[in-house]
């Protein structure tokens, strides 16, 4: 099932311009949004420009051989400001999405997220965090923790 | 595992039922009549002749030569590719799996399983249980949004933890402008037709993304009571129509419209596409789905800006004093006004200020360098308090766009100009006026398009065009300590003035741009800056300009509506006259079909008063 889930973004991502879905992708947080005029006249005629995807960088992350890692750091790209901010709440649909993402069953949810929240200035230690150091910053929390290494094994 | 037992499923389905191997020879001889026929091949009926022409303007969509205009030869070409020996991607059967359902079930052809990997590894990617309908509603301070936008959500089944909606895929049909630049062409053409239209798949999050993050538009999710049958049929055409074009037309063919055909493809006999006349308006086509019994369950999904707000009003007032003062930099988070709250406290009013920053950096282009370095001292603050009431989620409303007033309006009144009596008739095809009933539309936001009011004299019986209102939009949206938004007008059509002996219909352009402020209980006021320009041969110079100004009031509710207001402008080219109005406007509503209206201008004009009052009905279809 990790694998459909994993393969269900490649295929909506793969409208985009990916080079390396998964691995060396890491977007800044905060990254600030450019013109919202483009989005407007798009409204109007409700059509769509090629150029609205996602700045995608090379970041810092390495290729993680676990495929659930993958599938998350490329949610993370997108949506990191959302991720962040469910995470220092400890709740919200963007972290339930992670841990579906990463397998995580439903008696170690609780687990999942505390640890997340507990640990948000160790994930994000400042404003210039990329989503790849967040991702590796998660994968190294979850390994040293007992009940939910096993979803980060590589 | 369901997915797999869906795809056994599905290629029994796709194979048809076991029957005879005689198949041409069964072949019904008006079979490419059939009403499934020709909605698989986009078919409708052509305007002056008895033929038929597809709506798809891409060859690879047809196996006949003249498949376009030909159902017929379309259908015994299809008939002969399916039954060719082989298989694999490039076979017509793997090609139009919809087709090749159908007409094996009609015609009882045989069963002959068919490998097609890459149909067969989309349809199972895309994993569908269940189709959601979602609406991206209108933003007020983009009424060039108000026709709102809809596509569809592919559900994964929901029965486990291992699916999330957020991943789930969506369908949308939009013009495809990539590859063009100007954006006044880009107008031009998705109006008057040009542009190629492309059905993409895209995950859901990534739409939240746009729709509800960049675009502030709330989302409406109406999941369709479509079988798991009726659902792969629909997966079926979709991956038939999938990179094929069909022109882009913003009026008709439009991504509304697309979407239709695919319901009418799943569900044969829907004929959503027979509501359709001269224009598909999305929040329109979401009422026709509703009225032909295919919603299951409705979900709504507040924008950005619909949260934010909701978060600074959940806070009692002297904290929303404080979200304000540490998005501006006047408060720390690290101070103790903040860090002394009690917990509950302080995770409501950093959770709000966040939002509200999130969402200023991202509408109002808030400096990185000041925005972030906040936002982050924000959630680690956040993070370090446990299980935390969170706010309250956005109440749904009690209206639905769906259930505002149709946007077909037709109004009957009877008025008097400067002591003449006139009938007048108004035909208003789309989409709100201000006063209109307001619940379902956004407070504030008006869009008018091709309005016409004609009068009839009675003196004289002379019949005449008063205003032909081409397009009219208008956004008042109040300002407060958080939001500062412009409220702004423009329209243009053309419409009776008066050049001092005669009134004549002259051709005219008005804009205008201010501010608001809300009253509280469902009021505002406003004030704007105008600019008029009205062309014709029977103003002394040709045209004649005028700035002026626009100060009134506003106030909607369920029940009743009313504008009021002083306007002046100096007409300061030819007539170098001022031209002062009071006005008001009033309606009453009886529920959302009906609103009684009365209207009162008294003018002052070239150096004399003359007033204008009129009373009648609205009828909303």
């Amino acid at each position: 099932m990790k694998k459909l889930i994993a393969g269900a973004i490649l295929l909506g991502a793969s409208s985009m311009a990916f080079a390396q879905p998964g691995c060396g992708v890491g977007a800044m947080i905060w990254k600030g949004q450019s013109g919202i005029a483009p989005h407007v006249l798009a409204a109007t005629t409700n059509g769509t420009f090629g150029n609205q995807t996602f700045g995608m960088t090379t970041g810092t992350l390495g290729c993680s051989t676990n495929q659930s890692v993958q599938s998350m750091a490329m949610y993370m790209d997108s949506n990191i400001d959302k991720v962040a901010r469910d995470m220092s709440r400890g709740s919200g649909e963007n972290l339930d999405t992670l841990a579906v993402l990463l397998g995580v069953e439903e008696a170690d949810r609780a687990d999942f997220r505390q640890v997340l929240q507990d640990n948000f200035a160790t994930i994000f230690p400042n404003s210039e965090t990329t989503s790849g150091e967040a991702v590796d910053a998660i994968v190294a929390l979850l390994e040293q923790n007992k009940s939910l290494s096993k979803y980060v094994a590589a | 595992m369901g997915y797999l037992l869906r795809t056994g499923q599905a290629a029994l389905w796709l194979a048809g039922t076991l029957a005879t191997h005689n198949a041409f020879a069964s072949t019904p001889e008006n079979l490419y009549e059939h009403p499934v026929w020709l909605t698989l091949g986009h078919y409708h009926e052509n305007r002056f002749d008895s033929g038929y022409t597809s709506q798809a303007d891409d060859p690879a969509f047809f196996l006949s030569e003249d498949g376009k205009t030909n159902p017929k030869t379309e259908l015994m070409a299809t008939l002969a590719a399916i039954q060719q020996p082989g298989e694999g991607d490039d076979h017509a059967r793997c090609r139009f799996p919809a087709r090749d359902a159908w007409l094996r079930e009609q015609l009882d052809l045989p069963e002959e399983p068919v490998s097609c990997p890459a149909y067969e590894g989309w349809f199972d990617t895309l994993n569908t249980e269940k189709v959601t309908l979602v609406f991206a509603a209108s933003y007020l301070n983009s009424p060039s949004s108000m026709f709102g936008h809809t596509f569809l959500r592919l559900d994964p089944p929901q029965d486990d933890n291992e699916t999330d909606l957020l991943l789930a895929n969506t369908i949308s049909y939009a013009a495809d402008a990539a590859e063009h630049d100007s954006e006044l062409l880009f107008a031009y053409r998705g109006i008057f037709g040009g542009y190629p239209g492309i059905t993409s798949i895209k995950p859901y999050y990534e739409m939240i993304r746009l729709y509800n993050d960049i675009e502030h538009r709330d989302l409406w999710e109406y999941t369709l009571n479509l079988s798991q049958h009726e659902v792969d049929t629909m997966l079926a055409h979709t991956w038939e129509i999938q990179d094929k074009n069909f022109d882009y037309y913003f009026f008709d063919e439009n991504c509304a419209y697309r979407l239709l055909a695919l319901i009418d493809v799943a569900r044969p006999g829907t004929d959503l596409l027979e509501e359709v006349s001269t224009h598909a308006i999305p929040s329109d086509t979401v009422r026709w789905v509703r009225d032909k019994d295919l919603v299951e369950s409705i979900h709504y999904r507040p924008s950005a800006a619909t949260a934010v707000s909701h978060s600074l009003e959940s806070l009692p007032d002297e904290h929303q004093t404080i979200a304000a003062a540490i998005a501006n930099g006047y408060v720390k988070v690290g101070d103790p006004e903040v860090q002394q709250l009690p917990a509950g406290d302080k995770a409501r009013l950093l959770d709000a200020t966040y939002d509200y920053v999130r969402y200023q950096s991202e509408a109002d282009n808030w400096p990185r360098e000041f925005a972030a370095p906040l936002s982050h001292q924000l959630l680690v603050s956040r993070s370090r308090i446990d299980n935390a009431k969170p706010i309250p989620p956005v109440k749904e409303p009690t209206v639905r766009d769906d259930q505002g007033h149709d946007t077909f309006r037709l109004s009957l009144s009877s008025g008097q100009l400067a002591h003449n009596e006139f009938t007048e008739l108004t035909i208003r095809p789309a989409y709100h006026d201000i006063v209109d009933p307001p619940e379902g539309y956004r407070t504030g936001a008006q869009l008018q398009f091709l309005r016409l009011d004609a009068r009839l004299y009675h003196d004289n019986d002379e019949l005449q065009v008063e205003q032909i209102t081409g397009v009219e939009i208008r956004s008042l949206s109040p300002r407060n300590q958080f939001f500062s938004p412009t409220s702004w007008q423009v329209g243009f059509g053309g419409r009776r003035t008066d050049t001092g002996t005669q009134r004549v219909l002259a051709p005219y352009l008005e804009g205008g741009a201010g501010g608001s402020w809300s009253l509280g209980d469902n009021s505002q006021v406003f004030a704007m800056a105008t600019a008029d320009l009205e062309i014709d041969d029977d103003i002394r110079r040709g045209y004649d300009f005028a700035p002026g100004a626009d100060f009134g009031v506003l106030h909607q509710s369920p029940s009743v509506s009313l504008l009021a207001g002083i306007k002046t402008k100096a007409w300061i080219v030819s007539s170098q006259h001022r031209q002062d109005q009071l006005y008001l406007k009033a309606n009453y509503h009886i529920g959302r079909e009906f609103s009684l209206f009365t209207e009162f201008t008294r003018e002052d004009h070239f150096d004399r008063y003359q007033s204008t009052w009129q009373a009648g009905i609205h009828a909303y279809f």
